[in-house]
């Protein structure tokens, strides 16, 4: 399971592959009812738990389920697009594929998109794995040579790029012996105006706290960096300048001389006026950053007094079929 | 006795580690029927504990003791006991086994009341209230306890300074409607009417099931701390009040909502007439000072009004329209609201005419811009807390299961299978 593939094929992958494959996992794992610690809410392709902690973990800690199913798409010349995919029922331990399933979903694909073939199969977790070779072979009888997308549920905030790898299988010699191995290839996502809104969508779902994703933030951030230097840098001069006053450093006139020139410069002005103006200004901004903060909590504040009443108030208003519009 | 002694020795020699102590607890747990069934002869036995070192089974020992009927001689000799046992144990242990200290701490209670000293409860009651709660966001059964012991006892400030703290957790519903209850009152008994209200609301707007006396008796007092306060009073309650709340709370105080509709119409004298009417109505709850209250404030409410008419005023034309009897009178009630930071204005004293001048706050000053900041970090840390809670209840079965129910249909197969459940 290594190096990279020479098929010459060139990948091209849809993000609706990658968010159903994250969907049924997220839905397998929550059904399990795994203990609270490790569940997580719900949501597509970005929030994940990470269930293996290996390092002294609780007795009652589940493996996370491995999920199975078929990825399906266009083949034109040596480009492999990879549209659709849809589940799977696989037991690994029997090997046990339900081919009747199978090839009534194809069917039913065939109807909505004849276009598309089954390119081959999709599967969790960290690596590639020898038991993988198994439901690799079974596919062979569909497509001649199949491909396996692999997706790591596992979160990992410093990793920047996807975790998706996708996986051919080769013919290679090893020991004398003629295997079948899995090699990587590379690939690159390619999008439908469709689905570049619901990536979008889910992408601002949850505002996590780590990505400066506005301008604003950026700016700001670039500010805070500048100032952050500039009070290390005036730091160090004074600690020179403390070092020279004890006597530690010999004294050096042509530096003192250059801080005393630095230090006139600022404050550029020095008025009552200016100080009246920059204050009402400093309070004009504080004041807008409470209204946003105030705004941001009440309209957070309201939708939890929303949730709790239709959750827990017993006489609310009786949800009916609504007509259909 | 063997058993007893047999217990002391266990005590004193599992007390030293944590994991002795969770094992002394364990044995604690099976002999506390023995404990229960002794409790008149053991009381020369605490002598050989330590509370200090031995807290959990001093507890115990202390629980089964005074689990009998409290008399005023015995009351004398355990209210020293507990208090000197409050002060010197330790929180860990005691956090083992909570329910058992609060029942202490509730017999001790009884004992200062039956004593008629409540001022001796307060500094105990105020370190157990400490060494209870987990952090200071933590409310216990012991915060009303305490809350009653500082009424009772008239020392209100003791009583402020922990309804200073913000609460963000609870063990029982009662003992939020209580403390709440209590802290209005303190806050009333110290005039701080903006707490009050707040603390009131709180007990109103409180999910409950059924109605219960201590909403109704609070509602009765936010009714009028809200008049005295704001001058109006809002009629309906906030939607995150309970629905059972909303219903009943109104129906059930009558003669208050009656009291708020004719302040509202701003004539003195049929103020007065109505509550000479319902004088000892008034008194039976308990309420006839805040009504008093609720009647001298009505003239600062139509001083209010006359801000947003008038610009200039003569203290005679204020005295007459305030229905006054004399402009001298008129002058301290303007003084006094002066003081007060109610209105803004200024008295010529030559030509007796006053003028009415706006909020002289220019939002310039420095301090303003450290209030500012903190309250922006205060409102962070609330909206963390409540995206946290947010989540959760996103996440509670109960809740998705009813949102599932009416959520939009838009296709055709919305309307087939509905999941009324979700199988998690």
């Amino acid at each position: 399971m290594a190096s990279s593939s020479s098929s010459g094929l060139t990948f091209k992958l849809h993000p609706l592959v990658i968010v159903n494959i994250s969907d049924h996992y997220t839905r397998v794992k929550s059904q399990l009812n795994l203990p609270p610690s490790l569940t997580s809410t719900s949501s597509a392709a970005t929030s994940n738990n990470n269930n293996n902690n290996s390092n002294g973990g609780e007795n009652n800690q589940q493996k996370p389920p491995r999920v199975y199913g078929c990825v399906i798409g266009v083949q034109r010349g040596r480009t492999v697009e990879i549209f659709n995919s849809f589940e799977l029922i696989y037991d690994p331990s029997t090997r046990s594929l339900d081919r009747s399933f199978l090839e009534k979903k194809q069917e039913l694909y065939k109807k909505v998109f004849p276009h598309f073939y089954v390119l081959g199969w999709y599967s969790t977790g960290s690596d590639a794995q020898e038991s993988d070779m198994h439901f690799h072979k079974a596919l062979m009888d569909i497509n001649e040579s199949p491909l396996y997308v692999l997706l790591n549920p596992a979160i990992n905030p410093a990793q920047k790029d996807l975790p998706v790898t996708i996986y051919e299988s080769e013919l290679h010699v090893i020991d004398g012996v003629p295997q079948l191995i899995f090699v990587r290839s590379s690939y690159t996502i390619e999008t439908v105006e469709a689905e570049r809104i619901s990536v979008d969508h889910v992408a601002h779902l949850k505002p996590s706290g780590g990505s400066a994703a506005t301008q604003l933030a950026a700016q700001l951030t670039g500010i805070h960096s500048a100032i952050k230097m500039l009070n290390s840098r005036i730091r160090v001069v004074h600690q020179y300048l403390v070092g020279m006053q004890k006597g530690d450093i010999p004294c050096e006139s042509s530096l003192l001389r250059q801080v005393s020139s630095l230090l006139r410069r600022l404050p550029a002005i020095e008025s009552e006026k200016f100080q009246d103006d920059l204050l009402m200004e400093y309070n004009d901004t504080l004041l807008i950053t409470y209204l946003a903060m105030f705004t941001n909590c009440s309209s957070t504040m309201n939708e939890l007094v929303d949730k709790f009443n239709t959750a827990y108030d017993r006489h609310s208003r009786r949800g009916g079929r609504t007509a259909f519009i | 006795m063997n058993s007893v002694e047999g217990l002391l020795t266990q005590i004193r020699g599992l007390s030293s580690t944590a994991s002795d102590v969770l094992s002394l607890q364990n044995v604690l747990k099976q002999a506390d029927e023995s404990l229960h069934a002794e409790s008149t002869r053991l009381l020369p036995f605490l002598d050989q504990l330590d509370p200090s070192k031995h807290s959990l089974g001093y507890l115990y020992f202390l629980e089964a003791c005074t689990a009998g009927p409290v008399t005023t001689e015995s009351a004398s000799s355990f209210v020293l006991i507990i208090a000197r046992f409050i002060s010197s144990c330790v929180a860990e242990q005691i956090r083992l086994a909570p329910d058992k200290f609060i029942s202490v701490c509730k017999r001790f209670k009884d004992q200062v009341l039956l004593l008629e000293e409540p001022l001796r409860g307060v500094a105990p009651m105020l370190t157990a209230v400490r060494k209870l709660q987990s952090s200071t966001e933590h409310l216990t059964t012991l915060h009303p306890e305490f809350l009653l012991l500082c009424l009772l006892a008239k020392c209100y400030k003791t009583g402020l300074s922990i309804l200073e703290e913000d609460i963000f957790e609870v063990d029982q519903p009662r003992d939020l409607y209580l403390y709440c209850y209590y802290g209005g009152m303190i806050c009333i008994g110290q005039k701080c009417f903006r707490k009050a209200l707040e603390l009131l609301h709180n007990v109103v707007t409180a999910p409950m099931s059924t109605i219960n006396a201590i909403a109704v008796e609070a509602y009765k007092k936010y009714i009028l701390v809200s008049l005295i306060h704001h001058g109006q009073l809002s009629t309906s309650l906030p939607k995150y009040a309970s629905g059972v709340a909303q219903r009943n709370l109104k129906s059930l105080c009558l003669s208050y909502m009656e009291l708020a509709n004719s302040y509202n119409n701003g004539k003195i004298a049929d103020l007065e007439t109505y509550v000479q009417a319902n004088m000892e109505k008034f008194g039976s709850d308990n309420n006839l000072g805040l009504v008093k209250q609720v009647v001298s404030s009505i003239y600062k409410r139509n001083i209010q009004r006359l801000t947003q008419t008038y610009l200039t005023l003569s203290l005679q034309d204020i005295a007459n329209t305030v229905q006054l009897n004399r402009p001298k009178e008129a002058e301290m009630h303007v003084l006094q609201m002066i003081q007060d930071g109610e209105i803004y204005a200024t008295i010529n004293q030559k030509d007796g005419m006053v003028r009415f001048v706006e909020d002289p706050e220019l939002y310039k000053t420095c301090e303003m811009i450290e209030h500012i900041d903190l309250s922006i970090q205060r409102l962070m840390t609330l909206s963390n807390k409540l995206t946290v809670m947010d989540e959760l209840i996103s996440c509670d079965p109960l809740y998705l299961g009813k949102a599932g129910r009416e959520r939009q249909r838009f296709d055709f197969d919305d309307f087939d299978s509905v999941p009324q459940r979700f199988n998690i």
